[in-house]
């Protein structure tokens, strides 16, 4: 139990901050409940998949600075896509579409040597490019039943089924992922490239593997985007720097090898809701992203204080 | 372990420090929502907006929601508001369609919608805009008149991908197919960027491509700029009522050009029009379309025009016309505070 306790410590320490900021939302506006927290999740929904998106390349040791751009290829391809035909298979369309691109970069990275950053950040903007070539102005329409795949409550009030299809879509993919031998190459690839591939890891193929997963939650970020919005739009939204803000805030070490998605995910719902408090504080707007950027940094370095502290009377 | 727990609360207890600025009841709260900052032109709106509810006297706190993000971030914003229980919502769109379900929400809780500058398509909620279509129309065959129907004209659109953008191209486009002796020698996106348009002019001008009329969606004083600096010789220019570009209309030697106005000050009309709502007094119709005028630097009545409308206090950025008269109560002085009320 203890050691289970020690090993999501970071995950615990950030689950106890969202509760905590939670209640102070319901101080701040008494009347914050279920429809509050089902905006939240649904607000969620494409930082989380971001978020996912960028934990899992930081873990095999890159980055992936395409994140926002392959959302808004996934989004319009959907959205162009559900026009005429029905939503299942466009999905289905779009998800493949998505880890073909981070195949795509994965591939560019491995073959030509090029650094992940500049790999990826060139990338950024051909997939912008690919985004506006589908639809040059936001259109397209989505499925009336998707809206409500994450619109109220699942069985029991104050579940929102936004936070259910996140946690199911996160899950299938990363939990027998994670257990498999690519989960463990991706690990290990992450923490030391060179003994990975003495040990007989292949190092090219796991770094592929892992921007395909990338690109995979990236199409599911897309997708989300074209349920919350009924539309797609290919220009890309701000969830670049979030997804790197929440990885780091959320416990995964930029160089790799250590971390998980919870706390990254964890990390998201706490950023929302500090935008939630400051709006419902009404805080002036050019303050916010100020106290975001603070809170931020306070919440790392504290941690990182607290864990030292911790680690030395273990 | 229970050392990281309790430091952990800690933590917690040390984020927890959003000041609680609570309203006294009385008047209205009012929450705004925009998803461009740093922009003359939405600064101007947002100004606007908190001059007409300080103005008004009927407004005990403005909860605004103003930064860069999405459709999907916007979402997110109004239902933040719809949380916050405001009496009514005065937004910019990121997009017609995609808001549509946060606003069914607000709607279904007896909040007021009213969109400016660009429009909704969610039944119940008033749309206070500027026309734009009718914008870019009116600059357009100005231009064409003035290079007497024939030449090549430089195209520079706003961000590509955005419905006010789209609009405007359906104007230019319906007087450019009315003059087809002109053709557009070279289109390009400024995104709205003040420093990505003044590149762009320069390097078209490098080219030495010959070209006789320049069209810009609003990103204008740079682009005199361009020309100035870059010794070309001036050819006709279509800009914004901004600031700058107007003042360059009067002091300029040699060039011949014409703002178009698109207030920014529609959004202090909107919250206007939202406590007419809220008082009982809707519009007759659920749009209202401001329409652009155009002021010429060629004819003695338009120069009167651009004289009048100069301020040296108002920054370079934002668009001279200021008030919108029938709807907005507030002074130059006011909006140039930029104070809303409790602040």
């Amino acid at each position: 139990m203890s050691a289970i306790l020690r090993a999501h410590a970071w995950s615990i320490g950030l689950a106890i901050l969202f509760l905590a900021l939670l209640g102070l939302a319901k101080v701040i506006q008494p009347s914050f409940g279920i429809t509050g927290l089902e905006s939240l999740a649904r607000a969620a929904l494409p930082f989380a998949f971001a978020t996912a998106a960028m934990a899992v390349v930081v873990i095999v040791g890159g980055i992936d600075l395409s994140v926002a751009s392959m959302m808004a290829v996934a989004s319009v391809t959907a959205a162009v896509l559900m026009q005429t035909m029905p939503a299942v298979p466009a999905i289905v369309i779009t998800l493949a579409a998505g880890a073909l691109m981070g195949a795509i970069n994965g591939g560019l990275i491995v073959v030509t040597r090029v650094p992940d950053i500049v790999a990826t950040l060139a990338m950024l903007f051909v997939w912008e490019g690919v985004a506006l070539l589908i639809l040059n102005a936001p259109g397209g329409t989505a499925a009336d039943w998707l809206e409500n795949t994450i619109r109220g409550s699942f069985v029991i009030p104050g579940l929102p089924k936004a936070l259910v299809l996140m946690t199911v879509c996160v899950a299938v993919v990363w939990v027998p992922l994670k257990r498999s031998k690519l989960g463990l190459s991706i690990y290990a690839t992450g923490s030391h490239e060179n003994a990975a591939f003495r040990s007989g890891v292949a190092v090219g193929k796991t770094r592929i593997a892992a921007y395909a997963v990338c690109g995979l939650f990236a199409a599911m970020g897309g997708l989300s985007l074209t349920m919350l919005t009924g539309i797609g739009e290919p220009v890309p939204g701000p969830y670049l720097m979030a997804s790197v803000a929440a990885v780091v805030l959320g416990g995964v070490v930029l160089g790799g090898g250590i971390g998980g998605l919870l706390g990254p995910i964890i990390a998201v719902f706490i950023l929302r809701i500090i935008r939630t408090i400051l709006t419902l504080a009404a805080v002036d707007p050019n303050v916010t992203t100020i106290v975001e950027g603070t809170i931020m940094v306070a919440v790392v370095m504290l941690g990182a204080l607290v864990m030292m502290r911790g680690r030395e009377t273990v | 372990m229970k050392r990281f727990l309790t430091g952990a609360a800690a933590l917690a207890l040390s984020v927890t420090m959003a000041p609680a600025a609570f309203a006294q009841d009385g008047g209205y709260t009012i929450g705004v929502s925009n998803t461009v900052q740093g922009n003359g032109w939405r600064e101007e709106m947002i100004c606007a907006m908190r001059a007409q509810a300080l103005s008004s006297g009927e407004v005990d706190r403005l909860i605004v929601a103003h930064r860069n993000t999405d459709a999907a971030g916007q979402l997110e914003d109004l239902r933040n508001l719809i949380e916050a229980g405001v009496d009514a919502i005065v937004l910019n769109p990121a997009n017609p369609d995609a808001l549509n379900s946060a606003i069914e929400d607000a709607i279904a809780a007896d909040i007021v919608v009213v969109a400016v500058d660009q429009g909704v398509t969610a039944e119940g909620a008033y749309v206070v805009s500027n026309n734009q279509e009718e914008y870019a129309y009116l600059g357009a065959s100005w231009l064409f008149e003035q290079m007497g129907g024939e030449g090549s004209v430089v195209y520079m659109r706003g961000a590509a991908g955005t419905s006010a953008d789209n609009d405007r191209d359906a104007g230019f486009r319906r007087a450019l197919e009315e003059n087809p002796g002109v053709e557009v020698v070279h289109e390009v996106f400024t995104g709205w960027q003040q420093d990505q348009g003044k590149q762009q002019m320069f390097d078209f001008i490098a080219t030495g491509i010959p070209f006789d009329g320049v069209w810009t969606s609003g990103i204008d004083n740079v682009i005199v700029d361009a020309f100035l600096e870059s010794g070309a010789p001036l050819v006709p220019i279509v800009g914004a009522d901004n600031a700058g570009f107007v003042a360059m209309l009067q002091d300029v030697e040699g060039l011949e050009g014409a703002a178009v106005t698109n207030p920014g000050s529609i959004g202090g009309a909107g919250v206007a029009v939202a406590l007419n709502i809220l008082n009982g007094n809707p519009p007759e119709e659920t749009t209202v379309l401001v329409d652009p005028v155009l002021w010429q630097n060629t004819t003695d009545e338009g120069r009167e025009q651009i004289a009048n409308a100069q301020n040296p206090n108002l920054d370079p950025e934002w668009p001279v016309s200021v008030e919108i008269p029938g709807y907005t109560t507030y002074s130059m002085d006011e909006i140039i505070a930029c104070e809303g009320p409790g602040e």
